[in-house]
């Protein structure tokens, strides 16, 4: 491709993911906007410091509460996803295309059955409208992603540099702190960044299981966009976005700068 | 320093057995090389030797000590890998440091022991430097360096140099030598390339289907090679069938005057290397050749490789001189005392 091709394209992809936003900015800073109306009629920070202040408190909860649920999945799923990952991608053994098709059904299979099926179970098990029950319903969409990016990072990793580490006096613990972690590193960040990003946008499941008890942002999301109020809905909705902007901009430093519009 | 003694070594892969019963003695100071074929099981001997693979029968003994069961980096063996292995996260010197700061030794004393190092294998200057933007043939010497830093009793080199162009490859093999000659740190070379194995080591011991077929000097494999196969593996290509009656060989291809021999009339198969039978056009008058027609040359630079069709078979002839081709009317000559016999199959 010449470079001008690529400068196009790369307009393009950027243009089709930064104009959903500009609405929302518009909207956000707007205290009359009326239908046929190119532009707000009225301009004020009212939604800001609304989110700021009067629903401050609120907002800052249900950030603390997305931090703390999407932080744990993210853990726990990259410290399931490594072995997992490591397995399917250095080793051949009986029934790995099972295993494959196991972990894409929680992908394919509508996320509203999978929560209604869990729910049931959940109750039953005491982890209905519960921390652990949302983690719990979160990690069967981000644990599947988690192991997929693992493998493929396992599938490219060639387990000769640990003989070598051992044969240069590495104890088997050192292995896996010295030379693994570090060379999966980038590929270990996309995990765990994916898992992060899966739970920090799940609405419906957390609806389901968490019955309303744990107010993550989305869930505060939907409740003020039912209230009709759009300017304070679209303030809330850019704070909602913000961490999976700077996770962008986070992986964006590893994968390469390219990545960040697809061209390579 | 130090020394190693394998002793009935076998090691199955499943149910299929790779080495049966190996024996084989790498002095102190000594550069052995372990020649074979590609899949000879040359690198699973290296690495039951260094730990990372468990034996299923012998035993092996570095500095006296068997080290079965002895976890590989517990062991005072380290091995170098076909391909460089270097961590991509880390620098030069911290690639070479890698092993020590294992051993926990403090950093000064890391900083002092990888200076000396990166100036034995000439790479002065690459110290900063990301592992990528190193050449093929210096990625090889810190891998080297990284291994030799940490002064082990045996070193143990697996075909470390087969991934480099030609002159590169022959540069290596002198800074092996160096290095070998400066430090006398025992190693264990292994090579499928015989000239490789030929220039760098004491001792060569050539495997073919898993057995030591016969472990000596370099010139004593090359010119007395121990049984057909091993002259083969030598390029050899001329044998003769013939037996021995009174210091007498008498062979499909005449005769020849061996000296006294034992085994009077018992068949024995003899072999000559390609660039010890003399090869001339064929004149009105006979020198005292065999008499015969070329069948192709092949021009290898600085000698020519030549098929002659005799009444008796084909011998191949290796010359420096230039000018023959096929189809003309040669005489060639065997001389006796370059004739090898081998004892009774």
């Amino acid at each position: 491709m010449t470079r001008s091709v690529r400068r196009m394209t790369g307009w393009i992809v950027m243009t089709a993911v930064g104009l959903p936003f500009g609405p929302l900015i518009l909207w956000s800073f707007s205290e009359r906007w009326f239908f046929p109306g190119l532009w707000p009629q009225a301009w004020g920070l009212r939604a800001w410091t609304y989110i700021a202040s009067t629903a401050g408190m609120q907002v800052m909860a249900a950030i603390g509460h997305s931090v703390v649920v999407a932080a744990v999945t993210a853990a726990i799923a990259v410290a399931i996803g490594l072995p997992a990952g490591r397995a399917l991608g250095l080793y051949t053994f009986k029934g790995k295309d099972l295993v494959s098709v196991i972990l894409t059904l929680p992908i394919i299979v509508p996320p509203l059955c999978v929560a209604m099926g869990l729910h049931l179970w959940f109750i039953r098990l005491g982890l209905a409208e519960t921390y652990a029950g949302v983690i719990g319903v979160h990690l069967t969409f981000c644990l599947p992603y988690a192991i997929f990016v693992l493998w493929g990072v396992f599938s490219n990793y060639n387990p000769e540099f640990e003989a070598q580490a051992r044969s240069l006096g590495a104890s088997r613990l050192a292995v896996i702190t010295r030379v693994m972690l570090p060379m999966i590193l980038p590929g270990l960040s996309v995990a765990a960044l994916f898992a992060f990003l899966l739970s920090w946008s799940q609405y419906l499941s957390t609806l389901i299981i968490g019955g309303g008890r744990v107010t993550t942002l989305p869930v505060l999301l939907f409740a003020l966009m039912g209230s009709g109020d759009r300017p304070v809905a679209a303030a809330v909705s850019l704070v909602f976005v913000a961490p999976a902007f700077v996770a962008l901009l986070f992986s964006a430093r590893y994968v390469g700068t390219r990545s960040l519009t697809g061209v390579h | 320093m130090g020394d190693l003694r394998i002793e009935k070594l076998a090691i199955d892969y499943g149910a299929r057995a790779v080495i049966q019963g190996l024996d084989l003695d790498v002095h102190d100071g000594e550069m052995v090389s372990l020649l074979g074929p590609s899949g000879a099981g040359k690198t699973t001997i290296l690495k039951a030797v260094a730990g990372l693979l468990e034996p299923s029968g012998g035993n092996i003994l570095i500095d006296g000590h068997s080290v079965r069961g002895v976890p590989p980096e517990k062991r005072n063996a380290v091995m170098v890998f076909q391909k460089p292995l270097l961590f991509p996260f880390m620098n030069v010197s911290q690639n070479i440091g890698f092993g020590l700061r294992m051993r926990g030794q403090a950093g000064g004393e890391t900083a002092r022991h990888v200076d000396h190092i990166l100036a034995l294998t000439r790479l002065e200057g690459l110290s900063r430097r990301k592992v990528h933007e190193l050449s093929g043939g210096q990625q090889q010497r810190v891998a080297l360096a990284r291994a030799l830093v940490l002064k082990p009793s045996i070193l143990l080199l697996d075909e470390p140099l087969s991934n480099l162009d030609a002159t590169l490859r022959q540069r290596m093999r002198e800074l092996i030598q160096t290095i070998q000659s400066e430090t006398r740190m025992t190693m264990l070379f292994v090579t499928h390339d015989q000239s490789e194995a030929l220039m760098l080591s004491h001792r060569v011991a050539l495997l073919l289907d898993g057995r030591l077929r016969q472990v000596g000097a370099p010139r004593q494999l090359f010119h007395h090679p121990a049984d057909p196969e091993v002259a083969r593996f030598f390029g050899g290509k001329n044998f003769f069938q013939g037996h021995i009656q009174n210091g007498m060989y008498h062979s499909d291809f005449g005769v020849f005057a061996v000296g006294p021999q034992d085994g009077n009339g018992h068949l024995r198969t003899a072999t000559i290397r390609p660039e010890d039978i003399r090869i001339v056009p064929r004149r009105a008058e006979s020198s005292g050749g065999l008499a015969g027609r070329i069948v192709k040359t092949n021009f290898e630079g600085s000698a020519t490789r030549i098929v002659v069709a005799c009444s008796a078979g084909e011998l191949v002839v290796l010359t420096s001189q230039d000018g023959f081709l096929p189809g003309q009317e040669v005489e060639v000559t065997v001389p006796p005392d370059k004739l090898r016999l081998f004892p009774d199959a």
